[in-house]
């Protein structure tokens, strides 16, 4: 059993790597499962929310802040956070603009549930390319479109040299992964309280549980709905950055994708629309994951969450936790 | 109500306003709004609904709408003999070329590569279009089926142990290819497909209708992948080479297909996309197709009935695989390599953006729909950067302002102008005002 002992041998390791993914899975299932809570809806360009993040992290890096070497001390704390705010902004920018352009016009109109998600498909696939065309060669009719992304991915300044701050069983933890699960677990936190203690937190549950009844109580649906997509863009778009931060991959047009579907799989996996559900589905997807490097090796990891996704809903579809949103 | 007793009159909203807490009556007035509201917007749907269908109930008057009720009246034969003149002129379209001038723009597209390309989209389109448009499912996966029946012809022709063959220097004493074998692998693809369609649906088409188009999105990147890795059975990433061209050798009859320009390809596809047209008008009118319906406008109520739900999901799921299967055998046949990287996303979306621009059940529509995707870039070259954008937007902008799509089929434009009572999301546009 070669593989088994692979498994034993890298068990740490793989933990390690899959509680980093799993946060930020869990950051981005979110974003799924609170519009699911408000819509009952699939936003399938959840993952361009994503995408829109590491292209504003790497235009905040190469062209605001022009890193060209890794900082330290303050330095550092202000490229951090001048990379995650507008990564949070922008996305949060573009779920609601999302939201406003692809969604509201067919709720006000009633469509069947379909148009829904045809409409959403339309706009991941809309956005993607628009970033495909945005290389500083192509213009829309009024305007030139600005050098930004393109057909091939961008490669994003380093601005934080990789350091081991503790080991645990021998396993190495570098201050990138504690930073991710720091501010993974944070933002978890925050985001639980605002939903569970916050004036609008309540709305938000209230039009889960029945929206009809939550709007003659007073609740502004319309404004629930903007909330939820910006939380969820908000989110993302950390998810986003911290992606970019611990995986040094580059900005591509096409990033959002798979961490999108993974996402989801994690949000049915806790159960759609509950919230601590995807928090808890996107560390077990991130772990699984992380285990089947070992186990049937790393070009079959995506397969695997996919399987995973197949074998929940056969034997499970209301996920771990169950599916209520309002609790 | 108000005036019936004194005390009831002392609590009319203009004694609020003087500074009284009122939340209670301000609930009770926003629920009564709130109702009147509802039964306004009910009857103005219905109204809606009842103008849509009525149009089509309109007294015949002109020449024109007299012709078209006359060939409605005798559709046994004049149905047949339009769809033969229409599948003619498609034929000859090649041809045009030679005999006429033709600007350059429209010979782009009358050339036999294109039409070919046009006719293989025709054929996913129509196969999708029974999917999402008869049954109301979404997939995002119809290049998983495409690859499938592609990869089974590399494999199964024998090419792919050729391939191998060749990369590792043993080509001596190898058998190139069955080229006459063909025919016969159609129908494999065609069982493969469905069997995966059919393992895929099962558990899927179960559950709400969201997580068949996730599930299909994945599974067509799974696909992909899988294709990828397994070096041994399809060839990874260096693919299938050699894929032999269809030939049809009996008695005295040898018919032999070329090269990818070869103009007998059209005319395969065109074959293929009369006999689907054909086999999904049938399926459309016959108790499967009324099923469909049910389902897609009231999935309780049709369960309620007896429609079996979940049966009639997979047959369309199943038709949806099939078709693209074949098409995948037609297209490795024609291209002769087959590798991973064609197989992806965007193909998907491709074709679903087909069956919503040209009308979501519409049969002509889907075709129709094949020919703006496919043909419109080849006639604006220069633009061809823009398309994927511009179908995107396209995709959106046909969801708001024209959901039934260019060439709408009568009873699915009803449907998805007024309310589908079945699946609806909750009209957020009264809240809060």
């Amino acid at each position: 059993m070669e593989f088994f002992s692979n498994f034993v041998d890298q068990f740490w390791p793989q933990t390690r790597n899959g509680l980093t993914l799993g946060s930020i899975y869990a950051m981005i299932a979110l974003g799924y499962t609170m519009v699911y809570g408000v819509l009952q809806l699939i936003n399938f360009a959840h993952s361009e929310v994503f995408m829109v993040s590491t292209f504003t992290t790497l235009f905040a890096y190469r062209d605001w802040f022009n890193v060209v070497a890794p900082a330290s001390g303050v330095g550092l704390l202000v490229l951090l956070m001048g990379g995650l705010i507008p990564a949070m902004i922008f996305s949060a920018v573009l779920a609601v603009l999302i939201e406003r352009f692809a969604y509201r016009p067919l709720r006000k109109r009633g469509a069947p549930r379909l148009s829904f998600l045809i409409s959403a498909i339309g706009a991941s696939f809309f956005i993607q390319y628009l970033f495909v065309l945005m290389d500083g060669q192509h213009s829309l009719i009024f305007f030139d479109l600005p050098n930004i992304a393109g057909p091939s991915p961008q490669t994003v300044p380093t601005v934080m040299e990789t350091s081991t701050v503790f080991t645990v069983f021998d396993t190495p933890f570098s201050n990138k992964r504690v930073i991710v699960i720091l501010a993974a677990a944070l933002m978890l936190f925050v985001l639980d309280r605002f939903v569970r203690q916050t004036k609008m937190g309540r709305g938000i549950r209230a039009v889960a549980q029945d929206a009809e009844a939550a709007s003659m109580m007073g609740v502004d649906i319309n404004r629930v709905i903007v909330v939820t997509f910006a939380v969820g863009g908000l989110m993302a778009g950390a998810a986003g950055f911290l992606y970019i931060l611990v995986l040094g991959v580059p900005a591509f047009w096409f990033i959002g994708f798979l961490p999108g579907i993974k996402a989801f799989t994690a949000a049915v996996l806790g159960g759609i629309g509950n919230i601590r559900g995807a928090m808890v589905g996107g560390l077990l997807l991130g772990l699984v994951e992380a285990y089947s490097v070992p186990l049937f090796g790393a070009e079959w990891t995506d397969v695997t969450a996919f399987v995973v996704l197949v074998l929940v809903l056969l034997f499970r579809p209301t996920g771990i936790m169950g599916e209520e949103v309002g609790s | 109500m108000a005036e019936e007793t004194p005390v009831k009159q002392d609590r009319t909203p203009s004694d609020d306003e003087a500074g009284r807490p009122a939340r209670k009556q301000t609930w009770q007035r926003r629920w009564r709004e709130r109702k009147a509201d509802l039964r306004e917007k009910r009857i103005t749907q219905t109204v809606r609904l009842r103008t849509t269908i009525s149009k089509d109930l309109q007294p015949v008057t002109g020449p024109l709408a007299k012709l078209r009720a006359k060939i409605e009246e005798h559709r046994k034969w004049t149905h047949p003999l339009i769809g033969f003149l229409l599948i003619a002129v498609a034929a000859l379209l090649p041809y045009l070329d030679d005999w006429m001038d033709l600007p350059l723009w429209v010979s782009r597209v009358t050339s036999g590569s294109a039409l070919a390309r046009f006719a293989l989209f025709a054929l996913f389109a129509l196969g999708l279009n029974v999917v999402v448009g008869f049954a109301g499912l979404l997939d995002l996966g119809d290049v998983a089926f495409w690859a499938l029946g592609a990869y089974t012809a590399g494999i199964a022709t024998g090419a792919h142990s050729f391939t191998q063959a060749r990369i590792s220097g043993t080509e001596e004493g190898a058998e190139p290819v069955f080229a006459m074998w063909m025919w016969g692998i159609l129908l494999l693809a065609l069982a493969v497909a469905v069997v995966a369609g059919v393992i895929l649906g099962s558990p899927t088409l179960r559950l709400r209708g969201d997580y068949l188009a996730i599930v299909t999105l994945g599974f067509g990147e799974i696909i992909r992948i899988t294709a990828n890795n397994l070096d041994g059975i399809t060839g990874g990433p260096r693919g299938v080479r050699n894929i032999p061209h269809p030939r049809i050798e009996a008695g005295g009859i040898n018919v032999e297909w070329g090269t990818l320009l070869d103009v007998k390809y059209y005319w395969l596809l065109l074959t293929l996309v009369a006999l689907w047209v054909i086999a999904i008008r049938l399926l459309d009118h016959s108790r499967i197709g009324r099923a469909w319906v049910a389902i897609r406008e009231d999935e309780v109520a049709a369960a309620a009935m007896g429609v079996p739900i979940v049966k009639m999901k997979l047959a369309a799921f199943a038709i949806g695989a099939c078709t693209a299967g074949v098409g995948g055998v037609v297209y490795a046949e024609q291209v002769g390599f087959i590798s991973p990287p064609t197989f992806n996303v965007v193909q998907s979306i491709l074709i679903l953006s087909m069956v919503v621009i040209g009308g979501m059940g519409s049969i002509p529509g889907a075709i129709v729909g094949a020919a703006i995707v496919v043909l419109l870039p080849e006639m604006f070259r220069g633009l061809e950067d823009y398309r994927f954008f511009v179908f995107g937007l396209a995709i959106v902008l046909m969801m708001i302002f024209r959901p039934q799509g260019v060439l709408p089929s009568k009873r699915r434009k009803a449907e998805l102008l007024g309310e589908s009572q079945g699946e609806q999301l909750y009209d957020a546009s009264h809240a809060g005002s």
